[in-house]
């Protein structure tokens, strides 16, 4: 009776243990990758058809489809300009130092 | 009453004798030791001795089987059965009692290890012992590590990876496109035992194309108790601020004998050198597993579940042309954020494994027919995007491995055949690698003769392998058939406290589909991969010589070997560009050699048995003769010191519940030796510290202190060596690892 007792806590366990999901959050900020000359990388970061800095949903899918490119002015990032032009797009997180 | 339970209880005890044997497990002067662990190998089921030093085995126990008898402090030995009526064993006390010195007696499943060169490790304890399994089994000397934190580790062999080092768990070989330095091993130590390895192309019996070397992972054995035995344990790093938790459950009943085990692992990015993080290098971890075991008679049958799941992130992860000149800086944070930084980012891959193994056996006095069958579905998903996969392909692998072992005097022989069948298909319309199948069939033939201090086998392997792909996607349509022949022959030589083994043996291995047909942007290596459908056998061969000494404080292993490649398949960086990617194509090399000796020392001084010192040195030199530049990913030279002290006989410090200090050294020498992709790297030291603590007989605990010297260093294989000028291994980090034994 104990083991069925302990077999039983652990199949329920088990049973949640595998129907457990992992989260991941639904909407995330894009950017284009422009290479420098030097090749480096500089991230020019993208606003969503509202002006807000995530894409959700469908507007995510969008973005990521395979030959999706977003069109931006010429913009300037610190020292360095990007110019006006049709670029693939990101949403991938980096490593920011400043986290 | 009384008279009546008396009368009971001595019918039933003889009804008991008449249904079981005795043994007897007695040291040099008779007495009987117990708590012995007596392990029926065959059977793969373990039984303790009792206080009078007797275990008890069912009649049904045919002659000959093997049975491994071990408990610290004596030496281990390995007997064949026989059924009479006192069939004892004698076990001497070690002089050091810590831990034998020289040849260890035990069974192998890779063979014979008096005529194999077979190494072991350990497993039973590694969750609690090491930071993970793979890295344990670096230990052993010529044995290395692709690796970018714990999330994705894979073993190298003598200096070769990937397809050349062929992975078996519990019988069944693990294809989860392991010719990618990025996917992992894809399982972890859970309810595991110990891992056998076989360096080099002599692992005759379980594939040709084991050329580097071969690993099989067993599981630990049942046990033969009513009693449900198990245990909880726990781990935490303070380097990823990694959790992982495991539990295992053994239980027995009549003939049936059940094992279960489960895992959860939960890691964040790692932290470097100079207390920055390592974006993206998280992982998280599930697995389950079973094993269910019925012995009647003269027959058994295992049948062994495992579901594994894992979700590594891939670091150092960049747009650039070139990885070496990323600026470290995007690819690390300045600290993490634990609401966070557990959660999954792209890049970052979805691994699913499910194994099914069923193995049945029938053993008679000098016979043992079994058939293994195994059915593996991996699938692997890789996202740099969150919406889609950039590839998604599940492999499904059936195994299945009829042999025939029978002994004849003193000659053993095996003859069997590994049939196997492998589909590789794409669940969506991106791809790296075509749909693809394969067939193989590999009859072969062994013959080991032991006498006490001389043998020799032989054996004999035919493989047919046809590899089929149909794919309109990448508009091929290949039909290809590959034969050829591998062989080993060993033979062994002793006399006193000498050994010597010398092996020579043949392989080879056809080319994978991932080297043909392969067309894409690998994201996991920053590589736009191509494949070449010329490509034809690689074949080995090999001479291994090892000779061992030891006496009661001291042994001495020197292991000098040489390997010959031809048609060496390697993948070369081009001057082209594809989709933001350099090209690297598949080329074939006429000749590679690799040659190297490995030294293994073992010492307890005399005044203080307890101290444990063990020190091994791995050299290798490889030799491209149709490239200036050296073979990829070959490890550095190395020497690894292990130093140990048991303090489970001093009362004054035993009684601070402390039991053992262990302290691990590597020293890493410069690879001056490497491809055309890659660079030069520096020596190097790693110490690790251990502190061991036994609180009771069922709680223990270990406390760890790693890269004591915060010593900033990339190995040569690590899978990041090329990012950034070398993203380092994890800085100085703490580990507290906790396990409950009831």
């Amino acid at each position: 009776m104990k083991n069925l007792t302990l077999l039983s806590i652990l199949l329920v366990g088990i049973f949640g243990f595998m129907t457990s999901c992992s989260s991941s959050d639904a909407c995330h900020e894009c950017h284009i990758a422009y290479m420098l000359a030097d090749n480096t990388e500089i991230e020019v970061p993208i606003t969503n058809s509202e002006g807000g800095d995530e894409f959700c949903g469908t507007e995510l899918e969008d973005v990521e489809t395979e030959g999706y490119t977003h069109t931006i002015d010429q913009t300037i990032i610190d020292n360095d300009t990007i110019p006006a032009g049709d670029y693939p797009v990101h949403c991938e997180d980096h490593g920011d130092h400043d986290h | 009453m009384l008279r009546h339970t008396i009368f009971l209880a001595f019918l039933i005890s003889n009804v008991f004798c008449i249904a079981q044997n005795n043994g007897f497990v007695v040291d040099s002067k008779n007495n009987p030791i117990e708590n012995v662990d007596v392990f029926l190998v065959d059977q793969n089921i373990i039984l303790k001795t009792d206080s009078d030093g007797k275990f008890y085995t069912d009649n049904n126990l045919p002659n000959n089987t093997y049975i491994n008898f071990f408990k610290n402090g004596y030496n281990s030995k390995l007997v064949k059965y026989k059924n009479q009526e006192n069939f004892v064993v004698v076990l001497n006390e070690l002089h050091v009692a810590l831990d034998e010195v020289g040849v260890v007696e035990s069974y192998s499943e890779l063979g014979n290890s008096r005529l194999t060169s077979i190494e072991k490790k350990s497993l039973d304890q590694v969750f609690t012992l090491e930071n993970s399994m793979v890295e344990s089994i670096t230990q052993i000397s010529g044995v290395d590590i692709i690796s970018s934190g714990l999330g994705i580790q894979k073993v190298v062999v003598r200096g070769l990876s990937g397809m050349r080092v062929v992975t078996f768990l519990n019988g069944m070989q693990i294809n989860n496109q392991q010719w990618a330095n990025d996917h992992g091993i894809g399982f972890t130590d859970l309810g595991l035992g110990e891992v056998e390895l076989i360096k080099g192309s002599s692992a005759l019996k379980y594939g040709s194309e084991a050329i580097g070397g071969l690993l099989y992972f067993k599981d630990a054995p049942f046990i033969s108790s009513k009693k449900v035995k198990g245990y909880f344990a726990t781990k935490f790093n303070s380097s990823s601020y990694l959790s992982s938790n495991q539990f295992g459950l053994k239980w027995n009943k009549q003939n049936f004998y059940f094992n279960l085990y489960g895992q959860y692992t939960l890691s964040s990015d790692y932290r470097l050198p100079d207390n920055t993080y390592l974006f993206n290098s998280r992982f998280n971890q599930r697995a389950i597993k079973f094993s269910i075991a019925h012995r009647y008679k003269k027959f058994q049958n295992i049948f062994r579940y495992q579901y594994h799941y894992e979700n590594p992130g891939i670091p150092g992860h960049a747009h650039v042309i070139n990885p070496a000149e990323i600026d470290i800086l995007d690819i690390t944070s300045s600290s993490v954020d634990l609401s966070d930084d557990y959660k999954s980012s792209v890049p970052y891959q979805l691994v699913n494994n499910n194994l099914f193994t069923f193995q049945s056996n029938y053993l008679a006095n000098n016979l043992k027919l079994s058939l293994h069958a195994g059915y593996f579905i991996n699938n692997l998903k890789e996202h740099e995007k969150w919406t889609r996969p950039d590839f998604d392909i599940s492999i499904k692998h059936a195994q299945f491995t009829p042999n025939i072992r029978f002994n004849i005097d003193k000659f053993t022989f095996n003859i069997g055949s590994q049939i196997s069948s492998l589909d590789n298909v794409n669940n969506q319309t991106d791809r790296l690698v075509p749909d693809a199948s394969s067939f193989n069939v590999g009859p072969y033939f062994i013959v080991d003769f032991d006498n006490d201090n001389f043998g020799f086998n032989y054996g004999l392997r035919f493989d047919y392998k046809s590899l089929k792909s149909n794919d309109e996607t990448f508009n091929i349509n290949y039909d290809n058939q590959f034969y050829n022949t591998s062989f080993s022959a060993g033979l062994f030589y002793k006399h006193l406290d000498n050994l010597v083994r010398l092996t020579y043996s043949g392989a080879y291995r056809a080319p994978h589909f991932s080297e043909l047909f392969s067309d894409g942007v690998h994201h996991g290596t920053n590589r736009y991969e191509i494949g070449n459908i010329n490509l034809d056998i690689e074949q080995a061969n090999q001479i291994d010589l090892k000779y061992q000494w030891a006496d009661e404080h001291f042994g001495i292993v020197i292991n000098p070997f040489f390997q010959d490649i031809s048609n060496f398949i390697s993948i070369t960086p081009s001057d082209s560009f594809q989709n933001n990617y350099r090209v690297y194509n598949y080329i074939q090399y006429e000749s590679v050699n690799m040659r190297g000796v490995e030294f293994n020392l073992h010492y307890h001084p005399h005044q203080l048995h307890n101290l444990h010192l063990e020190q091994s040195y791995s050299f290798l030199q490889t030799n491209n003769k149709d490239d200036d530049f050296g073979l990829a990913l070959v490890p550095a030279n190395s020497i690894k010191t292990k130093i140990l002290y048991d303090f489970s006989e001093y009362e004054k410090i035993s009684k601070y519940k402390l039991s053992y200090f262990s302290l691990y050294h590597t020293y890493k020498f410069k690879q001056e030796n490497f491809a055309q992709y890659e660079e030069l790297t520096n020596s190097y030291n790693v110490v690790n510290l251990s502190l061991g603590f036994q609180f009771n007989q069922k709680l223990k605990c270990r406390l760890g202190i790693n890269n004591i010297l915060n010593e900033k260093y990339s190995p040569h294989t690590s899978r990041i060596r090329g990012v950034a000028g070398g993203v380092p291994n994890p800085g100085r980090f703490f580990s507290l690892d906790l396990k409950y034994e009831f």
